[in-house]
């Protein structure tokens, strides 16, 4: 249905489809779940979760006018939340205003209509004849609400309003922006729960909220969260994020050179709001932003006394309308920026604000949605904040509570800003250039891997010099692998420890993870990663310093189990090497974690490419059911050419995983899940069923892995299938699942 | 006490004939005082006690050795195996020499795998097996 970008009429979108940068893929989700709306195919209400900053209301226009041209039978509706409208009530009259013009709008199509300011009176006289009758009843239903002191019924009445259209009508689609949602904290009537409830009676609707906010109005208003579909937008990256710097500047007809295009996708950190911003303010200025001192310049400006400066304090206004606590809570934010001072309780917050404690909560509940702060409920944790808010805030605290003169502030943060671009801009030329460690990490999930890939000296014997196509080769066919942990949390190390802060962010990882199958103590590891600079091999003072760094980490930071891993673009020398084998460290060079990184994603993608050689069945436990899977994998190995003696292994040891799975688990549906992949010269085969994780297999996934022995008793021979699955196949792991077990068996063809 | 000669006649008459039995579904017969048993296609839990409920009432009745003939046997599991073990367990209390015949290769390497080899004779086919019984019988001086 997408029409194509050049043929777009432009409606309510204020940039044309070909300009509208990084959304696409939300822009397609978002007509779609529009269309089976309309279709009445399974369709739920869809929320929008944004990042602060992210930008939503161009994706909302966006859709509006996609659906508004293809005028089909769903009628779109767009209403954002209006931040200057103070009440309740107010906000629902609008709504009802927008949803009248713009369906009478779209009815006629003339789009002119939508965006007229036109009074209720006016819109009766618009409506086409067919739709006169339902309309004209809303109003005069309008009418006598209005006059009523029912506040709380007008809302309703107000936000149900699109109830009212005929079912054989065009269907009402709503495409409502909530961002704004916080400013109506204070109502009487609770606006969040009034419009989510109307919205989720239509089942006909996105709502657009800053993340935080929406999942708690939804399950406040007793919405089932589950069943609404879901789209994260999260900041745009970092190309895309150039892109819509280079378009807002060709359509504002701002001049802006490639220097200052990277430094505005890097100083405003992808906001689509803040670059508009800035871009907008030199129009209007007539201002040029070829270099980084025009850029800085308009930049202070902007922030100490135009846009920006606009936006951070109405945002302030909300969470603190009290000018005092306004000025208290900038102290606080103030003196929560530094690293190392983030943390504080809520009694120390209430100490600091001199408030009563109901409305320090209301001031952290706000910050919380905003993500300015991190609480809960005890614990206040204070983010850092875009860049251009954390100078906001402190150049307010140092105006408003140290009355420092102006002149001196304006100064100091335009010298701040200049000496800031370049190392802002170097600092993601190096990301771009250098390893991502952190992403890298991230992606460890249990994934067999070459162990050569973490032993530098290893590699270094048998590949260094060795063409890439080579080492590739030989590392596939490569028999000595290791399993990484499930990662299921990274930090930059320097939020551990501000000893690190003299180091790149990005130079040093801190992932906590789970080395075995089950979540318990003794499998929980954390990963200690650092990238060390250098263009030779590091030497042993500089290895042993970072070693040293780390444990330290690990000590205060009480980390059980850790495991060190140092990578250096072009390794470790020998005698630094041995160091680092003493102290158990993981050592890679810059090739090695390329190698690594190119595995980790290829297993990504390999796991959605690997369907078409992929078989999967579902067998009832009982009945001799595991000779039906035996019988399968026979089938199947018999096409890969498996020797016979191989092949009745796998049947053997696929038999045995059935009665595992059948006899120790409990499970609830008593069913047995096969999964057979055939890869190049190999079948893998998981058995998995639901339940409980039994004793011995829990045992068994630590790191012996050992079944009992050829004990007398009967209990104990009933260990014997774990060991004959060990010996009849050539690798055997027992996968992390939530519950029961999931054993996969590999069986090469050279067996 | 009657001796090995008079116990087996006395056993023969008893047993004289191949016979089925319906119930447990093994099929079993008698030469002499040896038992032959033969295994289902697929020795699993099930199976499993059907012939060992076979050969516990084989020795009741006096047989002295237990031929399992597994000749008809693709598939064995665990369960299986370690109800064998059971039957050897009980074989040997009772005196009796227990014999596997006809095991293919792969049901072999299980078998070497958890320890049974250790305990029983194996026999290329049942003729050699109740030749080897009867050696060992004499062997043993019966």
């Amino acid at each position: 249905m997408s029409s194509s970008p050049d043929q777009v009429r432009r409606i309510l979108g204020r940039v044309k489809r070909a300009e509208f940068v990084g959304r696409s893929a939300e822009l397609e989700r978002l007509i779609s779940n529009a269309l089976s709306a309309q279709a009445g195919r399974d369709a739920a209400g869809l929320l929008v979760l944004l990042a602060p900053l992210a930008g939503v209301s161009e994706l909302l226009r966006q859709t509006y006018d996609e659906l508004f041209n293809a005028q089909g039978d769903v009628a779109p509706i767009y209403f954002s939340l209006p931040a200057s409208e103070t009440t309740a009530v107010s906000a629902a009259i609008e709504f009802l205003n927008a949803f009248l013009a713009q369906y009478i709008a779209f009815r006629r199509n003339e789009p002119a209509i939508a965006q007229a300011s036109l009074t209720i009176n006016n819109l009766l006289e618009l409506a086409p004849v067919a739709d006169l009758d339902w309309i004209e009843e809303l109003v005069n239903a309008y009418k006598k609400q209005r006059f009523s002191d029912n506040d709380r019924e007008l809302v309703r009445f107000c936000f149900n309003a699109p109830r009212r259209v005929p079912a054989t009508n065009p269907k009402p689609y709503i495409l409502f922006d909530a961002v704004k949602l916080a400013n109506y904290d204070n109502e009487q009537v609770s606006l969040a729960s009034e419009i989510i409830r109307a919205l989720a009676g239509s089942q006909s609707f996105v709502l657009a909220g800053l993340r935080r906010e929406i999942i708690r109005e939804v399950e406040g208003a007793g919405v089932d969260y589950g069943k609404l579909e879901k789209v994260r937008l999260e900041p745009l990256n970092e190309a895309d994020a150039r892109r819509l710097v280079a378009s807002v500047a060709r359509r504002e007809g701002v001049s802006i050179s490639d220097e200052s295009r990277d430094l505005l996708a890097q100083q405003f950190e992808a906001s689509p709001f803040l670059i508009g911003a800035m871009v907008q303010a030199a129009r209007e200025k007539h201002l040029a932003l070829d270099s980084y001192f025009d850029c800085e310049r308009l930049y202070v400006d902007e922030l100490l006394g135009g846009r920006l400066n606009h936006y951070f304090t109405s945002q302030l206004e909300n969470v603190a309308p009290d000018p005092v606590d306004r000025r208290a809570l900038i102290r606080v934010l103030s003196e929560s920026l530094p690293a190392g001072q983030r943390t504080a309780t809520f009694a120390a917050w209430t100490r600091r604000l001199n408030l009563e404690p109901v409305e320090v909560e209301r001031i952290l509940r706000s910050l919380h949605v905003q993500e300015i702060v991190n609480w809960d409920g005890e614990t206040v944790d204070t983010q850092r904040g875009s860049s251009p808010w954390r100078d906001f805030v402190r150049s307010r605290f140092r105006l408003d509570a140290l009355r420092e003169p102006r002149a001196l502030v304006v100064a100091d943060l335009m010298s701040t800003a200049l000496k800031r671009a370049p190392q802002a801009v170097a600092r993601h030329y190096r990301r771009s250039a250098s390893l991502p460690l952190r992403d890298v990490l991230q992606k460890f999930n249990f994934q067999r891997v070459p162990n050569v890939l973490f032993d530098y000296s290893a590699f270094a014997a048998d590949f260094k010099g060795a063409p890439t196509e080579e080492v590739v080769a030989q590392l596939e066919i490569d028999q000595q692998t290791m399993k990484l942990p499930q990662v299921f949390h990274t930090a930059y190390a320097v939020a551990f420890s501000s000893e690190l802060k003299q180091f790149d962010e990005e130079s040093c990882v801190v992932a906590h993870a789970f080395a075995g199958a089950g979540y318990t103590d003794e499998n929980e590891v954390v990963w200690l990663a650092a990238k060390i600079e250098s263009k030779l091999e590091v030497e042993t003072d500089v290895v042993e310093a970072w070693c040293n760094r780390l444990e330290n980490l690990a000590l205060r930071s009480g980390f059980l189990r850790i495991q060190l891993w140092l990578i250096a673009n072009e390794g470790f020398s020998a005698e630094a090497r041995e160091r680092l084998r003493a102290r158990g460290a993981y050592t890679s060079s810059r090739a090695q974690f390329e190698l690594l990184s190119a595995q980790l994603s290829e297993s990504v993608n390999k796991s959605t490419a690997a369907a078409n050689d992929e078989f999967v069945f579902i067998l009832p436990m009982g009945a001799d059911n595991e000779l039906l899977a035996a019988a399968t994998a026979e089938q199947i190995a018999r096409r890969l050419n498996f020797r016979p003696e191989a092949i009745n292994q796998i049947k053997t040891a696929i038999v045995e995983a059935c009665i595992n799975a059948s006899e120790h688990s409990l499970s609830p549906d008593q069913k047995i899940y096969q999964r057979f992949r055939v890869e190049d010269d190999k079948l893998v085969i998981t058995i998995s069923s639901r339940g409980i994780l039994p004793a011995n297999v829990e045992a068994s996934t630590g790191a012996s892995g050992a079944a009992k022995g050829t004990a007398d008793d009967l209990d104990q021979r009933r260990g014997w299938g774990l060991k004959l699955i060990k010996t009849l196949m050539d690798e055997v792991e027992f996968e992390r699942v939530d519950e029961g077990t999931s054993l996969r068996m590999v069986k090469y063809l050279r067996s | 006490m009657i001796g090995w000669e008079a116990q087996t006649k006395v056993y023969a008459t008893k047993r004289n004939t191949q016979l089925a039995d319906f119930k447990s579904n093994v099929r079993s017969h008698t030469v002499g005082t040896t038992a032959v048993v033969y295994a289902s296609d697929y020795l699993n839990k099930l199976t499993g006690e059907r012939i060992e409920r076979e050969c516990k009432k084989q020795l009741d009745s006096g047989a002295r050795a237990l031929v399992i003939d597994f000749s008809d046997t693709e598939l064995v599991n665990s369960i299986g195996i370690s109800i064998l073990l059971g039957i050897i367990d009980i074989a040997e209390k009772s005196g009796a020499l227990v014999v596997f015949s006809d095991v293919n290769n792969e049901t072999v390497q299980l078998f070497e795998m958890l320890g049974l080899t250790r305990h029983v004779v194996l026999a290329k086919d049942e003729e050699d097996a109740l030749t080897t019984v009867s050696g060992n019988s004499k062997a043993m001086g019966h």
